[in-house]
């Protein structure tokens, strides 16, 4: 135990949740640091409750720490109470093991989850007392490196960081860490260090590349300014997750947190070529963890942790081959401990019914549709694969069963969306409630109703998926079109067994600026950032008016990153990255979306996007193509 | 089924989690120790455990208890034992005692608690106290206002001090207080009420509260007396009203 807390008793009962700063958590780890040569501060760039949630942090935190030479320790952003006093009492941004000053850490690592995090990215560097440019930095501060989703389109950011880390993080950070034990013994410079690691695989060292641009904005060329680095820099991918480092010890928050449950990944990518979908594109190929392996796993950290509930996590997991005996498995060794086991991302038919009439209490627990549009034909266009009558056979099946309460989730915004699309939300969560009424007899009820919730979210077009050509809809359209979602519920028959909610649109137009955004962003980012503007992804705190005003100041316009139409042959300011899909598939995925052409899974047919190129998991499948 | 109490401490940074989440944290722990703690039945089902008192946020303490119930156990010993190793430093199971089957739980039995007050060395009062205390605590009356759920009542605080000492040289104050279903008085409250009655305020976090021990309340050929939950010794009784 770390007696020695960064903040005195005084300060820590005069703010909200003091448990967010004093570490010690069960399953933390503690380290001599004069025994370790590397100190790397792993930071999630948001509050404590929703930086713990994240099962990334946990699997490199287990990875480092079981380097006998590194000692890794966690950072997240001091809630709004916590920032204040900090600034004015001038403490220094710590890390939760030591609690000493991350200014003192070897690698400050940030995640990088959602685009809204950005100004969280400089609250951290700012309390940390380290320069927010990557140019201004010296060996006295960390090195910078960033990771996760949003790096595959790092632009924005890209002056922030020192190097952004491009896949999965399982391969190359042992190599990186000998690599800086090696440059601090040679004496060399901190930017002959960077040069280094710009020369080894998935590293992305955005000082040593040039952007241009056109005279309308677009980007003409991406070139390195030294000729022994990549062009392009591939991402990494683990090619074994069986082998693969998983942590069953994983760190216990005292307090309840966002995900407060033990996180089993049973396969990493997916085989739905779902075209809005980046998550989909960026960890192919589909590649599944051995179901012997994941039995033990999950014992294992049930028994290291004393969590109450397992999770499995995957894109999607009814796609899991083994899911079955998993589940079976499962279900037998939690009954005793009362262990709950929760199933998201579920397809609802026979199977999964059965199962979760197994695990969960059918009364309080709701299905969970994602149809994303309201016709086939958008649908179609989407290549979501979810057709009416699944969801109403699989409704059906479900009322039988005594479930009553039935989640809808659609997006709005997508390329080619029509009024009749857009009214066909409404048909859907219609067409359910009527299944109710027709599948269960008024004596049956026993005094439930139907219950539905239909959300629908705004699209953002993200890098490396095939709509990364696509225009987005600006804010008024947005409300416009859940306006109209809502009066097409209204007309419905059974509309007052109906809820709708929609997302507000300034959050999504931000997002949507980052997702597609270049260097040219960093500017209005640091201004917004200077102006008070942080925390972002909380509503109650995103100001985006001072957003407005920002670009308007820094002469950006915003609306170029988000409702234009992009050329078939516009070089983009991520192609300096290769996500393992060529842009070549996601420009014919992107055609037959226009032309509303549906396209296989990867179970069924090789689309052929590039991915088999790696020769692992569902590319080494045959095909059964019917 | 056997019922069990369990005496533990709370010392260090876990001072600042709070009663709840420490009963999550329990929760976590027996399920790592593989206790064969008993359920609830139901379809979501707990872990029959009960606590005694809640300690309050940065308060730490010698005397904490809980009551479970489990369906088998090797001995008081083993649970004490496996609990510990899977604890962390902070929290640490100090005793275990088996109960009879009628037994009632720590929450409704206990009738006082035992706290050592100090002030927090940057919060420190710019007067002498101790003395300014002993004066306040020798009056006849000590009213307050507590805040109940219905509202505000006032209360003599006197009657709910069985005993106390202050010492000089440690700058440190001890409290024998009721709490019970009936009665509590919280050190937090006294010290407020001192304070306004000086005309000063007590600022927050200044004091520095450790419970000693929670008691239960007995007779004997002497009289009414209290004596901790789990008595290290038998001369722990302390007689009141006696």
């Amino acid at each position: 135990m770390n007696y020695n807390l960064a903040l005195s008793d005084e300060t820590l009962l005069g703010i909200e949740k003091p448990e967010r700063y004093i570490g010690n958590e069960v399953n933390s780890v503690t380290k001599d640091k004069d025994a370790v040569d590397i100190r790397f501060a792993f930071c999630f760039p948001d509050v404590y409750e929703i930086g713990m949630s994240h099962l990334g942090i946990q699997i490199l935190y287990g990875l480092f720490n079981s380097y006998e030479d590194v000692w890794c320790e966690r950072v997240y952003s001091p809630w709004m109470d916590m920032d204040r006093l900090m600034r004015k009492d001038h403490i220094p941004l710590f890390a939760l093991e030591s609690q000493d000053p991350v200014k003192e850490f070897d690698f400050l690592g940030f995640t990088l989850q959602y685009e809204m995090c950005y100004t969280n990215i400089l609250q951290v560097l700012d309390l940390s007392g380290i320069p927010f440019m990557s140019g201004e930095r010296t060996w006295d501060d960390p090195v910078v490196i960033g990771g996760g989703p949003c790096t595959y389109n790092p632009e924005p950011i890209a002056d922030f960081f020192d190097l952004f880390y491009i896949g999965e993080g399982e391969t190359r950070y042992r190599q990186l860490f000998d690599m800086y034990k090696e440059a601090r013994k040679e004496g060399i410079s901190r930017q002959e260090f960077l040069h280094r690691c710009a020369k080894v695989p998935g590293m992305y060292v955005p000082s040593l590349y040039k952007v241009e641009y056109n005279e309308d904005w677009t980007v003409s060329s991406i070139e390195p300014v030294v000729d022994d680095i990549p062009k392009v820099i591939e991402k990494e991918m683990c090619t074994d997750l069986s082998s693969a480092f998983y942590p069953t010890k994983p760190v216990v928050p005292y307090i309840k947190v966002t995900q407060d449950r033990v996180v089993l990944e049973i396969m990493r990518g997916c085989i739905r070529g779902c075209r809005f979908c980046q998550a989909g594109q960026l960890y192919k190929p589909l590649r599944e963890k051995d179901v012997e392996h994941l039995k033990e796993l999950a014992i294992e950290a049930l028994n290291n942790t004393g969590y109450e509930e397992i999770s499995l996590s995957s894109l999607s997991s009814s796609d899991y081959s083994k899911l079955p005996e998993l589940l079976d498995f499962l279900i037998e060794s939690c009954k005793d401990k009362k262990v709950n086991i929760s199933l998201p991302s579920l397809r609802i038919d026979a199977f999964s019914l059965d199962v979760m009439s197994k695990v969960q209490d059918v009364k309080k627990s709701s299905l969970t549709f994602a149809p994303e549009a309201g016709t086939q034909r958008m649908r179609d266009v989407i290549n979501k694969g979810l057709t009416e009558e699944d969801i109403l056979k699989g409704s059906h099946d479900a009322f039988l069963g005594g479930w009553n309460k039935v989640k809808l989730y659609f997006m709005l915004g997508l390329p080619t969306e029509t009024d009749e699309d857009i009214y066909g939300i409404g048909d859907i969560a219609n067409k359910v409630a009527k299944e109710y009424f027709e599948t269960v007899p008024k004596e049956n009820r026993n005094g439930r109703s139907i219950d539905i919730v239909a959300s629908t979210s705004f699209f953002v077009p993200k890098p490396f998926t095939p709509f990364q050509w696509a225009p987005m809809n600006t804010k008024e359209e947005f409300l416009e079109k859940a306006n109209k979602t809502r009066k097409g519920i209204m007309s419905q028959l059974n509309q007052k067994h109906i809820k709708y909610n929609w997302h507000e649109a300034d959050a999504s137009m931000m997002e949507g600026i980052f997702a597609r955004g270049d260097r040219r962003l960093a500017p209005v980012i640091l201004k917004a950032y200077e102006k008070g503007c942080i925390y972002d992804a909380w509503s109650e705190y995103f100001k985006f008016d001072v957003w407005m005003e920002t670009f308007k100041e820094c002469g950006v316009d915003p609306f170029f990153y988000t409702t234009r139409e992009r050329s078939d042959d516009e070089i983009f300011p991520w192609d300096i990255l290769n996500c393992g899909v060529t842009k070549k598939f996601l420009l014919r995925e992107w055609h037959n979306a226009l032309e509303g052409k549906p396209s296989t899974n990867c179970r069924k047919g090789c689309l052929g996007c590039g991915a088999a190129a790696y020769g692992v998991g569902v590319c080494l499948e045959s095909k059964n193509n019917d | 089924m056997i019922k069990l109490r369990l005496k533990f401490s709370k010392n260090g940074p876990i001072k600042f989690i709070g009663h709840l989440d420490v009963m999550r944290y329990f929760q976590k722990a027996i399920r790592r120790a593989n206790i064969d703690i008993k359920y609830s039945e139901g379809f979501s089902p707990h872990q029959l455990l009960s606590f005694a008192q809640p300690l309050s946020v940065g308060a730490t303490s010698d005397g904490e208890y809980l009551d479970m119930t489990v369906n088998s156990m090797t001995s008081t010993k083993d649970i004490m034992d496996s609990l510990n190793e899977v604890m962390n430093e902070g929290i640490k199971i100090e005793a275990v005692t088996e109960l009879p089957e009628k037994e009632e739980k720590a929450m409704t039995l206990s009738y006082a608690a035992g706290y050592r007050i100090k002030f927090r060395q940057s919060l420190k009062p710019d007067f002498d106290w101790i003395t300014e205390l002993d004066n306040y605590l020798s009056r006849d009356k000590l009213p307050t206002m507590k805040k109940t759920k219905s509202g505000e009542k006032e209360i003599n605080m006197k009657e709910m001090i069985f005993n106390y000492s202050l010492d000089r040289n440690k700058e440190e104050a001890t409290f024998l207080l009721a709490m019970s279903s009936s009665a509590t008085l919280k050190p937090a409250l006294l010290f407020e009420t001192f304070f306004k009655d000086l005309g000063k305020e007590l600022a927050q976090g200044a004091l520095d509260i450790h419970r000693l021990d929670i008691y239960r309340s007995g007779t004997d050929d002497n009289g009414l007396y209290i004596e901790p939950f789990i008595p290290a010794s038998e001369n722990e009784r302390v007689y009141i009203n006696g």
